[in-house]
């Protein structure tokens, strides 16, 4: 079967068409639609489509990724929407959670509620914590309310009360209310986006899915017509926040799960790509035009997370932006992109990002009219990437330019520009090496004995010298490193998970109470795969558990073993939490234990690894595959030394290459370091051994 | 010519912080007091061998600020370093040579690397009890207020001091989650020591010594060229605030000189028999921290970036307690030391500091779940931030401290009691060009079928948060119990259906509100900071209409 990935960034919309029985694949890259980013994939599965000579007809299946909602937020280009709240606590979003979070900075700014005050509107109801009622619902509230809210405009409607994860049964009726008043409405409950306490979070998250719900309605009914137009008429799935595949219905239902999902289709395919070159312990670096992200991969699977950062309104910092609940893989974002610009600063040192260029008007190098230095400037000057090979010689990059805007911003140091450059190269990987390392021991992962995989634009010219500096022996730079998220969407498994608050103390331990409640979670998410078309034996059940010492305010996430039942779970879990937490923080404490919440996840079966872009067949020994040499900054071998360049896809399988060595592909050049061996594996992937 | 290049002094820079950042991040998430996990009441510190702090984590609040080098010194001065083993570690809790409350538990090892001393870690946090009268204002000596340590090795040679750890344990409430507080700090410090050590590896570096030589350097040069921008003068400043069942009147001299400056509380009214006064360590934290605002917000803090600032207060004082004055509370009086430093230095940096804060009110409630559990829980609930230049103060923010609020449905299950409102106070910010942010009112009902007992350490009842620049005053703090008003600091009996009404003071406003534009009040309206009567008897009649 044909299938098709497809990544709508920022900037590029990619294509990977995968012919599985071929075992060949081809790729295709567009400029993004942003006002209407239907457009661009339709026309890219056109092209594509007439470049490999297919009919859209022929394509199975079309797995797609999208910003559209991340950008939305961060644009501010959502959905009118009204909210219901329990009465008392209307001003939840302004109060916020009462905490500066830059303790010297006395001008900070904090993201504006999704929902204006005046169209929250308070309904008398209440629960308790343990889901009984203390007051309850007022229905005719509910139907005045929303009459109200209507004629004020409101396209869609956030049904958002305390302890609802507790007990759905207010906000159900609630919206059972409202689509009787309003069928037109889209609504969305706190209970039903995501369950868990934490009230600021919760309704954050819900009214972001109420936001996004009409346009990424229209979206996908624009996409599925255009498609179909074409003589599509395979299976069209959405990547979600959490790197499972959703039906588009399940999107418009939790459009909120699609933020990040391009980004979390890299790291799936970081993951498959390890799995393949044997190292399922991995960090996927990413480096692009604005910024770098990094995710940890044990075992072949990336860490999740359920916390979430989105928008991000004062000096890119965490906590002013909006604050999320959603499953989604855990990465490490910081502001150091190939964009990132460069100052120096009150106290005279130097500094990348995280202010950047963006692609508009880029860097200094680009002739777009940047003035700044960037990170990218510094990469030419070090004379690592090809002034006339940049994205396949399609740009000319303006070295000079680069080299005088650098050498203008850094005349404070005193050093010579090339120094200057060299620095900050080196300060952009100091940056993202101590992001990684707190990311890393925050989670218990021990990169040392670990793989890194690079991608992205600038990740392969980073990524050595960011595993020198965290001990990571290997990188492997797979094939097609520049489309890697449009892979990464053939390799999603359709999934679906349910999170939900269920607090009991181990020692008291409720059984018949657990298993009820983890039977109705399992049928929940099931109940997503089985509309999606699976049949019941295609799909597994994943039980996880947050615990925590009694007492503590933090969980440690903890894998249900598959054969435990309820009534073994006091005697089992102790064990499982112990290696979990000793795994995390080293020590264990002689304190009763604590379940806080129960995690489903129904899994669908997972597609075989697509074919690679390895060399064709004009690929060959090392020698003949060098393109040239050019001066090059490697301090390992010296300073400025003569490097021999190579052709990436003239590389056979078996070849190996010493550092210092560049070699270079269309969107992006692979920085081998002195001291450093890269070896072309059988898939492709260049894979170095770094130095110690 | 400095012995590192501006770019590895930014790396190795970070680098110490980062290390500091790990080892708090790993507190936070083992804590089992509320104070540490939302409030971030920790600190994590790398000093090097001469005991000079150069990295400290940047999850912390004030309180923080330069008080750890003086509790490394009197540890120095009875354990001095070279005579310490590698496997010693060294604890001490006592409030005059440490954060002003015996709640702070210091915890300090030093770093050895090839058999010499390389330096010292330190990590500090808000244990969940030590014993006394709990978090209150209601010791009337320092010995009501639980178990005050010598310093004291707590381990020696590798070996805990089981006695001296079943000592602790005999002493407070909830011994297994102290010890388990303790133990997170022990390894906390171990992590710290480790990292730094294969830190000192990578960069071959044989001693921290030039290194923080030069980090040093360049913040204590930072603030110097901050301190020569600003014109050499002298302002004073003083406020009223209510102290327990007195009131004190507390001075502030601020003295510029050149790159020095000097902050004098002399004039300051003397200690009261509650806990609520001030250990001097405390006092210089909160206005090194004021200053910090001020100067060189953006840099990381070590103690380059405190040795030009001298702050003295008169021993006895109200700021500069001594024992048998009680403590516990101390942050009631403390908080106001910010204010009255911003207060001063308004007329040197008046795009520098805010109009007075409403602060944060901070409290504890005892008492029993509904099934008949003991129960103790600390309830932190935010007035307004202050006005500044060219920008409103923001609703329900904290000043001074930074404590976080526990979300209500946190809350409710740890507590056993009911949040049955939490809601924008309008009409309570002070009017101004650039208006104080307004307070909130918390209406806690107690709904266990037990008598709760509330232990309140407010401020601002009876002195509102000032306005600056001509910006009129916040509304006062007022604490109801069954719609009574009650005194601020003291304890109070909620009985089973009974409920606790708290309001939120208001931040001062900035400027006269006569400049405040029509629009801004218009909006101020729809934002619930105000009502369409407050809008009128703020702004006057030409806010008639509005809204």
């Amino acid at each position: 079967m044909l299938r098709l990935g497809v990544d709508i960034g920022g900037t590029f919309t990619d294509f990977a068409l995968v012919d599985g029985a071929a075992g060949r694949s081809a790729i295709h890259k567009r400029l993004t639609t942003p006002g209407e980013p239907a457009r661009a994939v339709i026309e890219g599965v056109a092209a594509i489509a007439a470049q490999e000579g297919i009919s859209p007809a022929d394509i199975g299946e079309i797995v797609h990724g999208t910003t559209l909602v991340t950008n939305a937020l961060i644009e501010r280009r959502g959905a009118t929407v009204g909210m219901l709240v329990t009465a008392g606590f209307r001003d939840t979003f302004d109060i916020g959670q009462e905490q500066r979070y830059d303790l010297y900075d006395l001008r900070l700014k904090f993201a504006d509620p999704l929902v204006p005050r005046r169209r929250r509107v308070e309904i008398a109801e209440r629960l308790r914590h343990d889901g009984s009622v203390i007051r309850p619902l007022d229905e005719d509230e509910v139907a005045r309310a929303v009459t109200g809210l209507v004629a004020d405009g409101i396209e869609a409607l956030a049904i958002c009360y305390l302890h609802a994860y507790a007990d759905p049964a207010h906000e159900a009726r609630s919206a059972e209310i409202a689509r009787e008043v309003a069928p037109q409405l889209y609504i969305s409950t706190s209970s039903g986006v995501f369950p868990f306490a934490r009230e600021f979070e919760r309704w954050t998250t819900t009214t972001a899915n109420a936001y996004a719900q009409p346009m990424v309605d229209a979206y996908l009914a624009q996409l599925e017509a255009g498609l179909q137009g074409l003589g599509f008429a395979g299976r069209l799935a959405i990547i979600a926040s959490g790197g499972g595949l959703m039906t588009l219905a399940t999107a418009r239902q939790f459009p909120v799960r699609l933020l990040e999902s391009g980004p979390a289709a890299g790291v799936l395919m970081a993951a498959r790509v390890g799995e393949v070159e044997g190292t399922p312990d991995l960090i996927g670096f990413d480096l692009g035009g604005t910024t770098a992200k990094g995710a940890l991969v044990r075992g072949g699977r990336p860490f999740k997370t359920y916390a979430f950062e989105a928008a991000h309104s004062y000096k890119h910092k965490t906590g002013s932006g909006l604050k999320l609940q959603i499953p989604v893989i855990d990465m490490a974002e910081i502001g150091s992109g190939g964009g990132s610009i460069v100052t120096v600063d009150e106290l005279g040192l130097l500094r990348v990002g995280p202010r950047s260029a963006s692609a508009v008007p880029g860097p200094v190098c680009y002739g777009r009219g940047g003035t700044e230095p960037t990170l990218t400037d510094a990469n030419l000057t070090l004379g690592y990437l090809d002034p006339g090979f940049f994205l396949g010689g399609k740009m000319a990059l303006d070295a000079p330019a680069a080299a005088a805007a650098i050498a203008a911003r850094t005349a404070p140091l005193k050093l010579d520009t090339v120094r200057a450059a060299w620095g900050i190269h080196d300060i952009a990987n100091e940056d993202i090496c101590r992001a990684f390392r707190m990311h890393a021991t925050e989670r218990g992962f021990d990169y040392r004995r670990s793989a890194m995989v690079a991608s992205g634009g600038g990740g392969p010219i980073h990524a050595a010298r960011i595993a020198r500096k965290l001990k990571v022996p290997r990188v492997i730079y797979p094939a097609g490193a520049g489309v890697m998220s449009a892979f990464g969407m053939l390799v999603g498994a359709t999934s679906f998970e349910i999170v939900r608050s269920f607090r009991a103390s181990l020692a008291a331990f409720d059984a018949p109470a657990f298993a009820a409640t983890l039977a109705e979670m399992e049928a929940e998410a099931t109940e997503y795969l089985l509309k999606a078309g699976l049949s019941p034996a295609d799909i597994t059940i994943e039980r996880r558990l947050d615990m925590r010492y009694a007492g503590q305010g933090y969980d440690i996430e903890v894998t249900l073993p598959a054969d435990v039942t309820p009534d073994e779970m006091p005697g089992r879990l102790p064990d499982v939490f112990a290696a979990a937490y000793r795994a995390t923080f080293d020590t264990l404490l002689d304190q009763p234990l604590a379940i806080v919440a129960l995690k489903v996840e129904a899994v669908g079966p997972r597609p075989g690894m697509p074919a690679g872009l390895a060399g064709g067949d004009e690929a060959g020994a090392a020698t003949a595959a060098l393109k040239g040499r050019r001066r090059a900054f490697f301090p390992a071998a010296g300073g400025m030394v003569d490097c021999p360049v190579y052709d990436r896809y003239l590389i056979a399988a078996g070849e190996t290459i010493a550092g210092p060595a560049l070699i270079e592909e269309r969107e992006s050049t692979i920085l081998i370091d002195a001291g450093d061996t890269a070896t072309v594996q059988p898939s492709g992937a260049v894979v170095a051994a770094i130095a110690a | 010519m400095p012995a590192f290049n501006a770019v590895d002094l930014s790396i190795l820079w970070e680098r110490l912080v980062s290390i500091t950042d790990e080892g708090a991040t790993a507190l936070i998430r083992t804590s089992f007091s509320t104070l540490v996990r939302e409030g971030f009441d920790l600190s994590v510190l790398i000093f090097d061998r001469d005991a000079r702090m150069i990295a400290q984590s940047t999850k912390c609040i004030p309180v923080f600020i330069g008080t750890a080098p003086i509790t490394l010194k009197h540890m120095l001065a009875k354990f001095p370093g070279e005579t310490l083993d590698p496997g010693d570690v060294v604890v001490s809790n006592d409030p005059t040579i440490g954060t002003g409350h015996m709640y702070d538990l210091a915890v300090m090892r030093p770093i050895y690397r090839d058999g010499a001393l390389a330096g010292y870690a330190m990590s500090i946090t808000h244990l969940p009890d030590i014993g006394g009268m709990g978090f209150s204002v209601s010791a009337t000596e320092i010995y009501h207020e639980g178990l005050r340590l010598p310093i004291t090795k707590l381990v020696k040679a590798g070996r805990l001091d089981d006695d001296l750890m079943e000592l602790i344990k005999l002493n407070v409430r909830v011994a297994d989650q102290v010890a388990g507080d303790i133990h997170a700090n022990l390894s906390c410090t171990s992590v710290v020591v480790r990292q730094v050590l294969d830190f000192m590896d990578e960069y071959g570096l044989a001693s921290l010594t030039p290194l923080a030589d030069e980090i040093l350097a360049q913040s204590e040069n930072a603030v110097r060229q901050a301190l020569l921008a600003m014109p050499d003068a002298e302002y004073v400043s003083e406020a009223e605030v209510e102290a327990y069942d007195e009131v004190r009147t507390l001075k502030c001299r601020v003295t510029k000189r050149g790159d020095r400056l000097t902050v004098d509380f002399d004039g300051t009214g003397p200690c009261v028999g509650a806990g609520i006064n001030v250990p001097f360590p405390y006092t210089r934290a909160m206005a090194l921290y004021a200053l910090k605002c001020i100067t060189t917000p953006a840099i990381p803090n070590n103690d380059g970036a405190t040795a030009l600032i001298d702050v003295v207060a008169p021993v006895g004082s109200i700021l500069a307690a001594v024992p048998p004055s009680p403590s516990a509370g101390r942050h009631t009086i403390g908080h106001f030391v910010v204010p009255l430093i911003f207060d001063a230095m308004a007329r040197i940096v008046p795009d520098r500091v805010t109009a007075a804060s409403g602060l944060i009110d901070i409290m504890t409630f005892q008492g029993r779940h509904p099934d008949g559990r003991q129960m103790s829980a600390n309830y932190f609930v935010c007035g307004g931030f202050g006005g500044l230049k060219d920008m409103d103060g923001r609703q329900t923010t904290p000043g001074s401290s930074n404590m976080g609020t526990t979300p209500i449905e946190v809350f409710e299950p740890l507590s056993g009691l009911v949040v049955e409102e939490k809601a924008l106070l309008a009409d309570s910010g002070g009017a101004g060009e650039w208006r104080g942010g307004a307070g909130q009112r918390v209406v806690i009902r107690n709904d266990t079928g037990h008598d709760l007992v509330l232990f309140s350490m407010a401020n601002r009842t009876m002195f509102a948060a000032n306005g600056m620049f001509g910006g009129a005053a916040g509304t006062k703090r007022v604490h109801l119990v069954d719609g009574e008003p009650v005194v601020g600091q003291g304890r109070h009996v909620i009985a089973p259906g009974g409920r606790a009404e708290l309001r939120q003071a208001g931040g001062g406003g900035y400027g006269p509100p006569d400049a405040r534009p029509l629009p801004a009040i218009a909006q101020d309206i729809e934002d619930g900071f105000l009502t369409p009567e407050g809008a009128v008897a703020a702004y006057g009649e030409r806010a008639r209409g509005l809204g």
